[in-house]
């Protein structure tokens, strides 16, 4: 929901860090019951206003438990939307099978990361472009379609840092950081051929080691700085060594620069001497035999070169340097080949490709869209490959690998973009696919409604309009009626189907289809359709970075458009920078987008709109200063709190915004020390759920008193971590009010590690930790109850305030027999339905546990409504979400009310993303995919006649007794 | 522990002292000034602008080294109708490090607003000390007993089991011999026919 940011998270790299340094804001004002129900689709919600429902929804939605209960203990029937088919599988064909397939297990989109090392595999008959990427991947692209032929995930860690990727008649790859594993794949396939591990003896120089393949032999160098360089050589499928490791005196290679000044193009190994005064390029071929140092005076190639060097991309078929961005230099015969052709631009990407006539270097012209330049080696142009003009927009291509044909001048380019996408481009220009990789790096989703359909929008400004007597409203309504019919009219004449295709952006019945914005990583923003899984509009800012979160500022209600705004940080300043943008079209709004010229502490909406319909945005900045956007809307603040939290000392701090007539201030009201006075660090925060709504004020009990929940909609749920002597780490977790800063239940873990995933709806909270001592993964939850009396009359809104009791504070612990990577609640319209907890595991499946497995008031005494209490919790196969579909390196749930109250969307961000429905309860409020519409049109049909058949019969019958 | 009232340069001003003589039972002395009609004007006038009685705390321990300081509003309204009376929680981590002093106003049904009459008020503060409490573990002892005194419960029936069937279902054969007999008595068996 907000930001925060300190010096030290800023750049700080670690994931724990960003996560828990986003913040909520707390607003006294409780939620509005029913916001925003105006509607007419709230009519058609099966049931009672949640606030209102005391006695007889608690009892209505108690036994609804009660039977899902049963299920839940035989595990034979789950509740995801369409178990249903299960038996008909065999039955169905292919294209059925495969429809049916993604109706139950929902979409799902694979992804590899930013692209590192790219090869086309030649070799083999299905023509593949193999990709390592920054993400630890090894995939195979389809040349055709760009689609993932196979893929294999390795470790996050440097451990499965891919280090060298080789493409021969089968792949080979070097990954890990000393020691290394050395992995031959089958390029067809994907099938792990040979595996042996390379231990260096020495591991302070492992950082500088190089591999290259050569002849079948994987050759590991190492430069051993004013000495020698260290090259030895093994077998690529055994690892056997040939011959012990060779030696080279090469005294002239300088340490401290080798970064900047040494670089190695496989076989040479070059640096730019510093002593000499004036400046040699000293290079050597690591593997020839004698060895033969070749030196060129860099001022020969250039005049005044500092020395930068930089190496051919892509694969380049003749190994080279490029020098001070400027001067290509190859190594041809041993010896230096200097091309009068210069590098166009300081970031232009070069490779030299091997083509009919020869070796051609490739250069790509300018730092965005698509310019081509191809002279050969001599210096004379290639009209065929070469492409002047700028056919895509596309920023600053790299180019990772070029394939040529053997007989004619055609060439292939796979090309690299800074916002991580991947294109590959053919001959003339052509963009044949590309792969938006940078969605494997997913910061912040958000799902956002579709504006409604005209006719709809008409119908809803008819109602909106309150001024005018009755008669006026009553020729409005005569009015839009005829409207209506000769659209009716219209539409019949010109045949047209009704229907709602996956390209119209419309609301449909049940609010199912949205568009989902996500933020990524390398700062490009997405708006995708949920339905299809496709791009609707994509927007790129290179200056956006830092810890982001959205929020929605308005919804599109008829006549404005819907506005969202992404907070963020400034790439280049680390200030605070606010996009604001149309989710449907994906455009800026100039207007609302600005570039603070401080960091910003904390963020948040205002509930009230003003009358455009939007929520003014209100932001605490480093200074403890206040900033209203849209500054018109400072007199609606009022009543408005916030925290901020520091992740790395866990101080947190309450503050009370207001207006005082002239702007608004930010006043300081409370401040804790939640670790102590020694370090402690906080690893999750949670907080209530924008869209969650309260659905009942308590649970009824087996004596038939009712237990009331304490439903404070500003509590938020902080997990700590921190050193203890006596107890090595201790994980704290601390539950309290945002507003005044009271700390509402506390509880403590000894030998304990904190993991980043805590949850908090209405009044449950659920945190998860390692615990040491037992080396397992436990989940811990907490209920509040206020007691068996209500403390406040129904109806009463809450007042943080004002409220002193302290509420009692049940809890459980449970063993998790998986590891989790991320959780989520799931949210309903109106939350009458369950409320399940869905968890993302390591071994890539979505599970959903049911909230009455997990609550604290398991296992009580004499209660029917509870479960008995079981350790551990079960996580059967047939709660999993994702089916058979494998989500690697799950990352985050994110969790959205759909117009049906039986219905949550979800969607997965990880590597791959994954949507799909969730249906606590069971769809009962739909008819099931299957229901025989048919039998029961026969059935009333065949009723009806028979009512009127036996009704004709026997007033024959009675007419006939009267003649007697 | 200090507060924002009825101070001339400064931001905070001495309001009392709370000295808890043992963490374990929590037992204190309060000592506290007593308001005077100048705080009770000025509590007004923030009432009017419903602005925040804050309390700054600062706690000291006997084995610390620096002064750590809390802060702690509650609304200078509410302060006012709960005739100054107020409710001190201090949350204390099980290794004895104060995690959270707060202050909550009790009771503001009584609506009667303080009157500026009295020379001076008492304040009213009751203080509580808390303890994070260590949260339970999941119970696999209770468990695998209750498993196995389920286990042991079943072995029992299966021993006991050996009495002879009569024994064992007389309450089933009975009453169907009770109904068996019951309906022979109602309908004789009619008389056989004479032959023709």
């Amino acid at each position: 929901m907000n930001v925060k940011e300190r010096g030290a998270s800023r750049k700080a790299a670690g994931r724990e860090v960003r996560q828990a340094s986003g913040k909520t804001a707390a607003s006294e004002k409780p939620r509005a019951k029913g916001g925003g129900c105006c509607n007419r689709r709230c009519k058609r919600a099966a049931a009672a206003t949640p606030h209102r429902a005391s006695l007889h929804t608690c009892i209505h939605t108690h036994t609804n438990k009660h039977s899902d209960l049963r299920y839940c203990t035989a595990y034979t029937v789950h509740s995801t939307s369409s178990s249903i088919h299960y038996k008909n599988f065999v039955f169905v064909t292919d294209t059925q099978l495969k429809r049916l397939f993604i109706l139950v297990t929902g979409r799902r989109q694979t992804y590899v990361g930013r692209i590192k090392f790219a090869q086309f595999d030649t070799v083999s008959t299905a023509k593949k472009i193999i990709v390592a990427t920054e993400e630890n991947v090894l995939a195979a692209l389809h040349l055709k379609t760009g689609e993932i032929v196979w893929r294999h995930v390795f470790e996050s860690d440097s451990s499965g840092n891919i280090r060298l990727l080789h493409v021969g008649d089968k792949i080979t790859t070097v990954t890990g950081d000393n020691p290394y594993l050395v992995r031959g794949w089958d390029s067809a396939t994907g099938v792990l051929m040979s595996e042996w591990s390379l231990t260096m003896q020495d591991g302070s120089r492992a950082e500088f080691s190089e591999f290259w393949v050569q002849n079948g032999l994987l050759v590991h160098m190492v430069p051993i700085y004013h000495s020698h360089i260290e090259v030895t050589m093994y077998n690529l499928m055994t690892g056997s060594n040939r011959g012990a490791t060779s030696k080279l005196p090469a005294s002239w290679i300088d340490p401290g620069q080798v970064i900047s000044i040494c670089l190695f193009t496989a076989p040479y190994y070059t640096c730019v001497s510093r002593d000499t005064p004036s400046r040699m390029l000293l290079s050597i071929n690591v593997t020839s035999n004698p060895i033969q140092v070749i030196r060129r005076s860099l001022s020969s190639i250039m005049q005044g070169a500092p020395g930068h060097l930089r190496a051919l991309d892509g694969n380049s078929v003749i190994p080279g340097l490029i020098v001070e961005d400027k001067k290509i230099v190859l190594f041809k015969n041993n010896d230096f080949k200097v091309l009068n052709t210069d590098v166009p631009h300081y970031i232009a990407s070069a490779t030299v490709a091997d083509t009919a006539r020869g070796p051609v270097v490739m250069q790509i012209q300018s730092s965005r869209g698509y310019h081509l330049i191809a002279h050969t080696l001599s210096g004379e142009l290639v009209p065929e490959v070469h492409s002047p003009d700028s056919f895509y927009d596309i920023e600053e291509p790299e180019l990772l690998a070029v394939t040529c044909a053997r007989d004619q001048l055609a060439c292939r380019l796979l090309m690299n973009t800074v916002d991580e996408a991947v294109h590959l481009v053919q001959q003339g220009g052509v963009i044949l696919w590309s792969r938006e990789e940078s969605l494997a790096n997913i910061k912040s989703v958000e799902f956002v409604d579709l504006p409604v359909s005209e006719a709809d929008a008409a119908l809803e400004s008819e109602f909106d309009q309150k001024e005018g007597s009755v008669w006026w409203s009553f020729v409005r309504r005569l009015q839009s009626q005829v409207q209506q019919l000769q659209v009716l009219v219209e539409r019949l004449r010109s045949g047209e189907v009704l229907e709602q295709g996956p390209a119209s952006l419309h609301r449909d019945y049940f609010n199912l289809h949205r568009i989902m914005v996500l933020v990524t990583e390398a700062g490009k923003i997405f708006g995708m359709d949920n339905l299809s899984g496709s791009l609707v509009w994509n927007l790129y800012l290179p200056t956006l970075s830092g810890a982001r979160t959205i929020l929605t500022r308005r919804a599109a209600r008829h006549p404005h458009t819907a506005m969202i705004t992404i907070v963020g940080t400034h790439a280049d300043t680390g200030n605070g920078y606010i996009v604001t943008l149309d989710p449907i079209t994906g455009r800026i709004v100039p207007e609302h987008t600005v570039q603070l010229d401080l960091g910003i502490l904390q963020c948040m909406t205002l509930q009230e709109t003003g009358d455009d319909q939007l929520r003014a945005l209100v932001i605490l900045d480093e200074d403890e200063a206040v900033q209203v956007y849209p500054p018109s809307a400072a007199s609606l603040v009022h009543n408005v709190h916030m925290y901020v939290a520091d992740p790395d000392t866990a101080i947190v701090k309450g503050y009370a915004i207001r207006y005082n007539g002239r702007e608004v201030v930010s006043e300081r009201t409370w401040s804790s020390y939640l670790g102590g006075s020694r370090l402690a660090r906080i690893v999750s925060v949670s907080s209530r759920s924008r869209l969650e709504r309260v659905r009942s004020p308590g649970r009824a009990l087996a004596d038939r008193s009712v237990l009331y929940k304490y439903s404070n909609p500003n509590l938020v749920l902080f997990v700590l971590e921190k050193t203890d002597p006596t107890h090595k780490d201790v994980v704290v977790s601390v539950v309290l009010d945002a507003v005044t800063g009271a700390v509402v239940g506390a509880s403590s873990h000894r030998r304990a590690r904190a993991l980043p995933l805590a949850v908090h709806a209405d009044n449950c909270f659920a945190y998860m930790y390692r615990s040491d001592k037992h080396r397992r993964v436990e989940i811990a939850t907490m209920e509040l109850y206020e007691g068996k009396d209500r403390w406040s009359p129904a109806g009463e809104p809450f007042s943080s305030s004002a409220s002193w009791r302290a509420p009692v504070v049940e809890r459980q612990a449970y063993i998790l027999p998986a590891l989790p990577t991320a959780a989520a609640f799931t949210i309903t319209e109106r939350s009458l339905t369950d409320r399940h907890v869905l968890l993302g595991l390591s071994s890539g499946g979505v599970v959903e546990v049911p909230w009455s497995f997990l609550e604290a008031r398991r296992g009580a005494v004499g209660e029917e409504s509870v479960l008995p209490y079981l350790p551990e919790l079960p996580l059967p196969a047939e709660r999993v979400l994702s089916y058979n579909l494998t989500l690697p390196r799950l990352a985050a749930l994110h969790t959205s009310p759909a117009g049906l109250e039986s219905t949550s969307l979800m969607l997965a961000t990880g590597l791959d993303l994954f949507y799909t429905r969730v249906a606590p309860s069971r769809t009962f409020d739909l008819l099931k995919d299957d229901f025989d519409y048919y039998l029961i049109t026969i059935v009333l049909a065949a009723l009806v006649l028979a009512t009127y058949g036996t009704k004709y019969l026997a007033s024959r019958k009675t007419l006939k007794m009267a003649w007697k | 522990m200090e507060h924002s009232l009825n101070c001339k340069t400064e931001k905070f001003c001495p309001r009392g002292s709370i000295s808890l003589r043992s963490m374990r039972t929590g037992t204190a002395v309060i000592e506290q000034i007593n308001f005077n009609k100048q705080h009770i004007s000025q509590l007004k006038d923030l009432a009017d602008l419903d602005g925040f009685y804050t309390v700054r705390t600062l706690v000291t321990t006997s084995d610390s080294i620096r002064e750590i300081e809390y802060l702690s509003s509650v609304k200078a309204k509410y302060f006012l109708d709960s005739r100054l009376s107020d409710v001190i929680n201090a949350w204390i981590l099980p290794n004895g490090e104060v995690m959270a002093v707060t202050f909550q106003v009790t009771n503001t049904t009584n609506g009667n607003v303080l009157e500026a009459t009295a020379a001076e008020y008492e304040i009213n503060s009751k203080f509580y000390v808390n303890h994070v409490d260590q949260a339970p573990v999941p119970d696999t002892a209770t468990y695998i007993q209750k498993l196995e005194r389920e286990r042991e419960a079943k072995e029992k029936g299966d021993l006991k089991d050996n009495r002879p069937f009569y024994a064992k279902y007389w309450m089933y054969i009975v009453p169907i011999l009770i109904f068996v007999m019951i309906s022979g008595a109602a309908n004789p068996e009619p008389a056989s026919q004479p032959a023709r």
